[in-house]
């Protein structure tokens, strides 16, 4: 799952016009909140149908990412700093922090170090192609290269313009998840009372 | 005594000596030296433990080996590999783990998928048991996941993702570590990456020469390896480095501190009676007396622990001062007595003072550790036989001695008189005596840890810290047994323990623990019917919600203890385990951060078949009981000789003899004060023998039969004798022996200067 809020934050860091991705990176680090809606289809191999879902989501840079899926049933998702929580109806909150779980937390790091434009360590988990496909549009794709990482994914292909519009995920096992953003609003430049209610707690 | 009937008894102890020898030929090759100092405490009182499981586990422990290798920047794994590959080149070391290969990654799967029903993680256990509403929404929160990756495959074998779910909560269990390309990684700090590899020895730590060579050869490696790898950094632990510190501390001990005192015993010797034959008589009864005391401990315990040997050495001095008194009292007298009339007047002065001081060591005999006890035996049995030779053969053997005045015969008359007749020396040192004795007392510290005995060395000391900060696994020594006549019922009682586990944690008694993940039958059995009972209602509700599964093989696949054994799962959890050949068996449960040591030992004696182990708390507890006990002991032998003196001296006499006794007690206490150390179990034990071998100088001079001034001076050379041994310890690298040294040395120096005192002051006073 941090994973997921990994490549949120990177989708969301890359900004339009950007030639190169430092660019891109550099201009996100300047955006300190950034609001949008998520749809997402995942076609899982022997399902005679692709599962959709869809809901919201917020980065706040001093504060970390919130991930609501509305539908088909509700699922919360709050990463900060030091915790994880996933949140379903009905049951218990899972949390994960860094000290009892690092394996989930080292995603964290990659998180923090987009925040702060570090390619680096990004380049440490992956093999990164990045395309400037003109008019203001690009496309990024990941190609894992450690553990665990590369037992579950074949490429994560990011693209979008302004904003990070879309993310292809290619599983190892042949399934494909698709995940679209659209509504993106980066003001007010600061979080909501309700907004920052999410981080709480 | 007839002449006739001493010689023989001088035969018979010929006899004696020569059996003597043919015994210690005999026991050698079956004995071994032990160098571990924790064998010098007392054997482990396990609340209920059975022996054979707690003497398996110790034994397995003192085995292991851990390193955390932090390859030099961008060498990446490659340097691990190359420091795995140096390790297998060791000879002495077994099972060397570093990273799971991918084939074996894959067994780990293997099993887990092949034992899914068995193996249930306690998050699922909990959503079944709440309803199976609970387990399909988490199956669905899963599948719907972008990131989690579940694929068709997956839910086709595995739809209730039991797999999946047992395998996150081990990732739960990696206490601080993860996974990198199959190693086990830390970081520091710094971001510095750590990586753990695992070893065992194939021999016993508690080895010296197979120790000794491990620690050379992995020595060498990591030399060799940081110079392959500039950059590159080791860190080790493991019980066999500080076994080999210690024995290298002995070694140091017994060769510099026992050379030193044999040197400066004999060179006395050649001063004082300027002839060989004192020297070489001294030798004699010295090595016979090492003789009876290596058979006797070998006799009695099998084996010899090399700290006896260092104390051992300090035997030397007493057992010359036999030598030293009688071939005075021929150097003096020869011209006018025989030897055996010689032997006469001396044999109550000599007699007593063998007893007193072999009954003085017997005293040690009561404290419950083994390295004292061997000791005890070792300076009773070596200290008879040497007076036993003095008694026997000596008053042939003097037969060439030069005859002299007493050596230093002004001075020791000086000085006597000087008791006599000034009341500056007769009151003013035995008040200033006590002033400084006041002022040390003042001083002093008492502290019983055991770590304050045992000054780990620097270096050792930082690589601990530093593997307890990136593993968050401390070298506490402190941990639960959990036991039972047979594996299904040690199992039982590890998950009945489970919940007090848990609250210990939540309590703050303890910071963490690591318990196997190893159901019992009785649970696996438990499982297997929750999840018939919930699986039907799961995959109608995720069918309902768009996801087609099929029904889930429910099969029992039940995992025993062996199979768990001998898979790749139970790789850094299988030391935990122990089952003897009868069946009984037992689980260690290694405890960090223990806050509360007492609610642990209650927890445990309140859950059957448990036991809390916490050796230094216990140790230390048992020093401190030693202590007021042997407080207790002294007291009441220093009443006992405060009863005597005054039934034989009466008034106010008896109760001046008894000053120097109290005063060196005291004194050699006020040296520990002023040196810094603190007062412990081995200090009282030191006293002790100030007091058994300090009432000799006393007994000499009260001695109806012995002249002052030959007593003076078999005192002097008897102090300056157990000066240069004991003394010699004040310099041992071990803290507990240097502190012994300290308290002898001083207790003793202080008996010697005050006993004129005893002298009777107006009957014998005009007689010289």
């Amino acid at each position: 799952m941090k994973i997921v809020l990994l490549f949120c934050l990177s989708l969301f860091s890359l900004a339009s016009h950007a030639v190169t991705l430092e660019e891109l990176q550099q201009r996100f680090s300047q955006q300190p909140v950034l609001r949008a809606q998520f749809a997402q289809q995942r076609s899982i191999s022997g399902m005679s149908q692709p599962l959709n879902s869809s809901g919201n989501l917020l980065i706040a840079q001093k504060n970390g990412l919130w991930w609501q899926q509305e539908k088909p049933f509700s699922l919360t998702l709050l990463l900060t700093e030091n915790r994880m929580v996933q949140t379903m109806a009905g049951q218990p909150a899972q949390v994960v922090t860094a000290d009892n779980n690092p394996q989930m937390f080292q995603f964290n790091s990659l998180l923090t170090a987009l925040f702060h434009a570090d390619q680096r360590a990004l380049e440490q988990n992956f093999t990164l192609d990045f395309t400037d496909k003109g008019q203001g549009t690009w496309q990024l794709i990941l190609t894992p290269k450690t553990t665990p990482l590369n037992r579950l994914f074949r490429t994560l292909r990011l693209q979008g313009s302004a904003f990070l519009d879309n993310i292809d995920i290619n599983d190892m096992q042949g399934d494909v998840t698709h995940l679209r953003f659209f509504n993106q609003q980066t003001q007010p430049a600061t979080l909501t009372v309700a907004e920052q209610a999410h981080f709480v707690g | 005594m007839s002449a006739e009937s001493h010689r023989r008894l001088a035969q018979g102890w010929l006899l004696i000596c020569l059996l003597l020898v043919a015994a210690l030929c005999w026991l050698l090759p079956r004995s071994q030296i032990n160098s571990s100092v924790l064998a010098l405490l007392p054997k482990q009182q396990l609340a209920g433990v059975p022996d054979a499981l707690s003497r398996g586990f110790s034994q397995r422990l003192d085995r292991q080996l851990m390193w955390l290798v932090s390859p030099p920047e961008n060498a990446g794994t490659a340097a691990l590999d190359d420091w795995l590959a140096r390790l297998h080149q060791i000879p002495a070391l077994n099972d060397i783990e570093g990273s799971m290969s991918p084939q074996r990654q894959q067994e780990w799967g293997a099993f887990f998928f092949s034992h899914r029903n068995a193996l249930i993680d306690d998050a699922t256990r909990q959503r079944l048991t709440s309803g199976a509403t609970a387990q399909s929404q988490w199956i669905l929160g899963q599948v719907y996941s972008a990131f989690a990756g579940v694929s068709g495959k997956e839910l086709a074998n595995d739809p209730l993702l039991l797999v999946r779910a047992s395998q996150m909560a081990q990732q739960q269990n990696s206490a601080g570590m993860t996974l990198d390309n199959g190693w086990l990684v830390a970081r520091d700090a710094q971001g510095r990456r750590w990586y753990l590899l695992h070893g065992e020895l194939k021999a016993s730590s508690y080895d010296i020469s197979s120790g000794r060579q491990v620690v050379a050869a992995l020595d060498t490696t990591k030399q060799a390896f940081e110079q392959r790898w500039p950059g590159a950094k080791v860190l080790e632990r493991g019980t066999v480095f500080y076994s080999d510190y210690a024995s290298h501390q002995a070694e140091h001990d017994i060769s510099t501190i026992g050379l030193a005192s044999v040197i400066g015993v004999f060179a006395l010797i050649l001063l004082m009676f300027r002839s060989v034959l004192p020297m070489l008589l001294s030798l004699l009864s010295i090595t016979v007396g090492a003789l009876s005391g290596t058979v006797f401990t070998l006799w009695v315990f099998g084996e010899i622990h090399i700290m006896t040997l260092v104390l051992s050495a300090s035997i030397v001095g007493i057992s010359a001062d036999y030598t030293l008194y009688f071939l005075t009292e021929r150097r003096v007298h020869g011209a006018d007595t025989t030897p055996l009339e010689s032997l006469k007047k001396l044999f109550p002065a000599l007699s007593m003072a063998m007893l007193t001081t072999v009954a003085a060591y017997l005293m040690l005999l009561i404290a419950p550790f083994p390295g004292l006890q061997q000791l005890a035996i070792f300076a009773a049995a070596g200290l008879s036989a040497a007076c036993i030779t003095v008694m026997c053969w000596y008053p042939y053997l003097s037969r060439n001695l030069p005859v002299g005045l007493t050596p230093g015969l002004v001075l020791i008359l000086r000085w006597l008189h000087a008791w006599r007749s000034r009341n500056v020396l007769r009151l003013g040192l035995p008040a200033l005596c006590a002033l400084i004795a006041l002022g040390g007392l003042a001083k002093l510290h008492i502290n019983d840890d055991i770590a304050d005995l045992q000054a780990l060395p620097v270096g050792l000391q930082q690589q601990e810290q530093q593997i307890a900060a990136l593993t968050g696994q401390t070298n506490d020594q402190k941990w639960l047994v959990v036991y039972g006549d047979n594996a299904e019922q040690t199992l039982q009682r590890l998950e009945a323990l489970r919940p007090s586990l848990i609250n210990a944690k939540a309590q703050g008694w303890i910071d963490g623990y690591r318990a196997i993940d190893l159901p019992s039958l009785k649970k696996q059995q438990q499982d297997l019917d929750l999840l018939r009972n919930r699986a039907p209602q799961i995959v109608e509700q995720l069918q309902q919600a768009g996801i087609a599964v099929k029904a889930p093989d429910l099969s029992s696949q039940a995992v025993l203890p062996a199979a768990w054994l001998n898979s790749v799962v139970s790789q850094g959890w299988r030391l935990l385990w122990l089952s003897l050949p009868d069946g009984r068996s037992a689980t260690l449960i290694p405890v960090s951060g223990v806050h509360n040591s007492a609610a642990m030992a209650e927890l445990a004696a309140s859950s059957a078949g448990v036991g809390w182990v916490d050796r230094k708390t216990e140790f230390s507890q048992l020093f401190s009981e030693y202590r007021a006990y042997l407080s207790y002991l002294l007291g009441v032998a220093v009443a006992a000789i405060a009863i005597i003196y005054l039934w034989r001296y009466r008034l106010p006499h008896g109760l001046v003899c008894l000053v120097p006794t109290v005063l060196s007690l005291l004194m050699g206490v006020a040296a520990l004060g002023y040196s810094g150390h603190n007062l412990n179990l081995f200090s009282l034990l030191a006293l002790v023998l100030v007091l058994g071998i300090g009432i000799n100088y006393t007994l000499f001079f009260t001695n109806p039969r012995g002249t002052p001034t030959t007593s003076m001076f078999a005192i002097f050379m008897a102090v300056v004798t157990t000066l240069l041994t004991f003394g010699m310890l004040v310099f041992s690298s071990t803290q507990a022996i240097s502190s012994f040294g300290i308290v002898l040395s001083c207790g003793i120096l202080t008996a010697f200067l005050l006993s004129p005192l005893t002298l009777p002051v107006k009957k014998r006073g005009k007689k010289k």
